[in-house]
């Protein structure tokens, strides 16, 4: 099964204060484009894309970071991942990341939006030593069909799993197949269209920055629901119902700002895009 | 009935002192935002949490137990006691259920005193386990000689009748509105047995979002007589 349609591998390292790609390696349809440096931190931020638009039928992607001691990496998508119909086979992504201690890596990439018909997985393996950082967020939208009917995608399935130490210490699998489900009702999406999640983990999580992230979040005036909580290692995850992407990354960008600046002593910049 | 059957059956009485009655796993959110307030909607909760959560964690482990302890693959025990604890994203409900683990653990261990559950407790005290109930509960239907197929039945209908046993404290319902719901619920929890026999690994740990959202959602409930 080596026959991707797009891969790409990127190895960071730390050189003097500046992160780096000591090995960047991409082919087919996936791309990375240059490194961005925003400000004098060496954070580095990388865009990634897929040149053709979006994921077809039976299209495989494979992605691999690794960030060494002292490393740290923003990535993101330069635009929504789309998936379109998957009439044969579904679309696949996995994505394998490596930090060692001392690394920050934020993944943060634009919503997920499945077309009528489509069917996707992800599958998401982080390798963490104690001592590195990680946040990682999700944005899933109703999808989108040409009668503009919402949730008329197939299936869409999300596997992560965070190694910590060597041993699993976060395992989440979603779900959503709206045919099989009773997808707006009680126990699915309660009312709302979109579903966010934030996972992040750090030995510097503490029951104070719950709290802290909790007020936060509480503070947004929108129409949305959350849910907060310690996962079985340190740190912890977000999830968040609400009926628009800006919603949800207004609640991910008040958290990633708060995190960043605890964890990672940096204000981040802003992901311009458009 | 045998006397084997029967000796499950001790467990499966929501009076077994597990510590189940202190724990509504999200439902006392639903119930303080109203979303739960009769039969007919607390009918409508439990099939989301059967059906949606409860078979893919618990009732898919439960089965996978069994066949683990059928082949002798202890280490397969081990992975899905880890692998329930940390697909378990909300603390209370992760807590909660170790909690009820142990408790289990630590009767069914003096009661039956079959070697696999001082060897569980070994692996706990030892932190390399954590400690559930599903896991607990097929060791010892196992021992029992209790078919596969049971063990998972008895399982979901013991995890649920002490839900309702809740609900009818918390909604509250009337103790004929809670039997009612236990008997309607009886084809619910045939049909998720023979979901859970066509289910693999590769199934474990489908969360139903709304559910879990309502389990990370109790810690910050401020009058609350769950502890998750």
């Amino acid at each position: 099964m080596n026959d991707w349609t797009g891969s790409l591998s990127l190895d960071l390292e730390d050189r003097n204060g500046k992160t780096v790609a000591k090995r960047v390696y991409f082919q087919g349809a996936f791309k990375v484009m240059r490194p961005i440096y925003a400000d004098d931190s060496g954070q580095v931020c990388y865009y990634l894309l897929n040149p053709g638009g979006g994921y077809l039928d039976g299209d495989r992607y494979k992605m691999q970071i690794s960030a060494d001691e002292g490393s740290k990496v923003t990535l993101t998508t330069q635009s929504a991942t789309k998936i379109y119909k998957t009439p044969k086979s579904h679309a696949y992504q996995e994505t394998e990341i490596n930090l060692k201690k001392g690394s920050y890596l934020e993944y943060l990439p634009d919503p997920l939006i499945a077309y009528q018909h489509a069917h996707y997985k992800q599958k998401t393996v982080v390798h963490m030593e104690p001592g590195a950082t990680l946040l990682y967020t999700d944005i899933l939208t109703p999808g989108w069909s040409p009668s503009g009917e919402r949730f008329s995608y197939d299936s869409i399935q999300l596997v992560t799993e965070i190694y910590w130490d060597g041993r699993l210490g976060v395992f989440d699998h979603l779900k959503l197949v709206p045919q099989q489900q009773k997808i707006s009702g009680l126990g699915f999406m309660e009312g709302y269209t979109h579903l966010g999640s934030m996972i992040a983990i750090s030995e510097q999580m503490d029951a104070a920055l719950l709290d802290e992230l909790y007020d936060a979040v509480m503070t947004v005036e929108a129409d949305f629901t959350f849910g907060i909580s310690d996962v079985a290692i340190p740190g912890f995850c977000l999830r968040i119902h609400a009926n628009t992407t800006q919603t949800i990354e207004r609640i991910i960008n008040q958290c990633h700002a708060i995190l960043s600046e605890k964890w990672n002593h940096r204000t981040p910049s802003s992901l311009r895009k458009y | 009935m045998n006397n084997q059957l029967l000796s499950l059956f001790q467990l499966c009485d929501s009076n077994f002192p597990t510590g189940a009655f202190s724990h509504s796993f999200g439902l006392e959110s639903y119930i303080q935002e109203d979303k739960v307030h009769n039969q007919e909607t607390m009918l409508e909760w439990l099939k989301a949490y059967l059906h949606e959560q409860l078979v893919y964690s618990d009732g898919l482990a439960s089965k996978l137990v069994y066949e683990a302890l059928m082949n002798d693959d202890l280490q397969q025990i081990w992975h899905l006691d880890r692998l329930l604890t940390v697909q378990n994203l909300p603390r209370e409900t992760r807590e909660g259920t170790q909690m009820i683990g142990i408790t289990m653990l630590k009767l069914t261990e003096s009661i039956y005193g079959f070697p696999i559950l001082t060897q569980y407790r070994d692996e706990i005290r030892s932190k390399k386990a954590f400690g559930h109930p599903a896991i607990v509960f097929s060791m010892v239907a196992h021992g029992l000689a209790v078919s596969k197929e049971d063990t998972i039945l008895y399982y979901l209908y013991s995890a649920i009748s002490s839900l309702v046993q809740n609900a009818v404290r918390a909604i509250p319902l009337g103790q004929t509105a809670g039997q009612m719901i236990i008997h309607q619920f009886i084809p619910e929890l045939n049909q998720a047995v023979e979901r859970i026999k066509e289910l693999t690994i590769e199934d474990f740990g489908i969360v139903s979002p709304g559910i879990e959202l309502s389990q990370m959602k109790h810690e910050r409930v401020n009058i609350r007589i769950f502890m998750s």
